[in-house]
């Protein structure tokens, strides 16, 4: 048995290989938490190994992808990444810290603060022209300042941040999403009119973990 | 003392630093010299000074071209700046001229076709000992009579000398040198053909330094035959690691 973990720079997604149980818990809450395996930004000296983020984004992918030509995305707290397959092998892969930088975290920030239902709120008719979080935020208080709602701007902001991941990764007409964004209805809807996204949910690279811990055994 | 470097119980040897990969002939006129390569790190030279006098899309290289010659103050420099370097060298050949007027700029152009051979790239040896010994051995000839071939390389590196030496650790032993390395140790460095030659079925990373022209080589190269593309700006970030990490990692793998 072993305790998997990918530790964001804000939330610990969890799987327990014995009982199957998966969990997510904030990582700032889990100081003294370690993993037997573990991958992502906040990983240092919390396991007794520790995967490269894309590998672990490939591998989970392949888990569930049933297909060779695909593109997946992650849109973590920090970062965005993906790895793309032609014909079943990686034939391109990126991982972002500076542009794309903090978007999860920022949208993350701004709905809690604002407290609003993504559901409710309609697919930006703009597109703020952003290429990090924290860029994207400035444009996004002067917009509420110069009179947009707050949900119209909200959802400007939105689609500018998935327009540049799309951008990021090569704008394809169909690919996977892994993280956090996964839940947010917002985000999905934001990208451009025709495009296809793929939700696979936030345990991506816990189950790229899950392949590197088969193997060792 | 400017141009020269001390020596223990001998005379001070006359400074020659080089650019690029000038004509054997012209270096030979300097093996009584102390050479230098100022594409490569030295010891103690701080980018501060260069970097103030380059635009901020000057590469890596360009940079410590410049921060060598600034600090090294050779008394020669043997500029190879035909096809076999890249423009931004050669417009960097009249800022020195300008700017370090003391310092004798020998233009040379290398369009040698003639083949040397390429035993060090095709080796057995780690990666990182191909780059130095191939580098070194502009300035004294190395032994190849004792290297192994490695006929099966597990994979292979495209590219120029990394700006950040680290990169080369991520790579297996037996790992093989394509592009301007390869043209480097074969002393043909304006041979594209030569450049653009690579193994099929070798998983390859294409390495450029970011701002150079041979990005678009690089790209290119890497769509043409399912490698990867990695640009790097100096030091090599944790982005550029797990890219290359991850390709290696996934086409043993067969993937």
């Amino acid at each position: 048995m072993a305790v998997l973990a990918d530790f964001g720079t804000s939330w610990t997604k969890i799987l327990d290989t014995e009982s199957g149980e998966r969990r997510i818990e904030k990582t700032k809450d889990l100081a003294s938490f370690k993993a037997d395996l573990a991958t992502g930004h906040n990983t240092n000296n919390r396991a007794r190994r520790t995967v490269n983020e894309l590998i672990a984004l490939g591998n989970g992918s392949m888990q569930q992808v049933d297909n060779k030509e695909y593109t997946v995305l992650d849109v973590g707290s920090r970062d965005v990444k993906y790895v793309k397959f032609v014909r079943g092998k990686v034939a391109e892969m990126n991982w972002s810290a500076k542009c794309g930088a903090l978007t999860g975290f920022t949208l993350e920030l701004i709905l809690n603060y604002f407290s609003v239902d993504l559901a409710r709120i309609k697919p930006g008719k703009g597109t703020m022209g952003i290429t990090c979080g924290v860029l994207g935020m400035e444009q996004l208080f002067e917009a509420i300042a110069s009179g947009q709602s707050i949900e119209a701007a909200l959802a400007d902001f939105t689609r500018g941040l998935a327009t540049n991941a799309y951008q990021f990764i090569g704008r394809p007409r169909r690919f996977y999403l892994s993280g956090g964004m996964c839940e947010n209805p917002l985000f999905l809807k934001s990208f451009p009119p025709g495009v296809e996204v793929l939700p696979l949910g936030r345990f991506v690279l816990v189950e790229g973990l899950r392949c590197e811990y088969e193997l060792e055994r | 003392m400017i141009g020269n470097r001390e020596h223990k119980g001998g005379k001070a040897k006359k400074l020659v630093g080089f650019i690029g990969c000038p004509p054997q002939a012209v270096m030979a006129r300097f093996r009584d010299a102390e050479l230098v390569d100022l594409d490569n790190r030295q010891p103690g030279v701080s980018p501060t000074e260069a970097k103030d006098m380059l635009p901020v899309n000057a590469c890596a290289i360009i940079q410590r071209i410049l921060a060598n010659t600034l600090a090294l103050k050779p008394e020669v420099i043997i500029f190879d700046d035909g096809y076999s370097k890249c423009d931004n060298a050669r417009f960097l050949g009249n800022l020195i001229e300008d700017r370090v007027p003391d310092v004798r700029l020998i233009r040379t152009q290398n369009d040698s076709k003639n083949s040397a051979g390429t035993p060090i790239c095709d080796s057995h040896l780690l990666l990182a000992e191909k780059v130095s010994l191939i580098l070194d051995d502009i300035i004294s000839p190395v032994d190849k009579s004792i290297l192994r071939p490695c006929p099966d390389p597990p994979a292979a590196f495209w590219g120029v000398p990394g700006a950040d030496e680290a990169v080369y650790e991520l790579f297996p032993p037996g790992t093989q040198l394509l592009g301007w390395l390869r043209c480097f140790e074969n002393r043909t460095p304006a041979d594209l053909e030569l450049e653009c030659y690579v193994p099929p079925g070798v998983p390859t990373i294409f390495f450029a330094q970011t701002f150079c022209s041979k990005n678009i080589l690089a790209k290119h190269l890497a769509r043409k035959y399912n490698g990867l593309y990695v640009d790097s700006d100096g030091v090599l970030t944790r982005s550029e690691r797990a890219q290359i990490e991850a390709f290696l990692h996934f086409r043993k793998r067969g993937h």
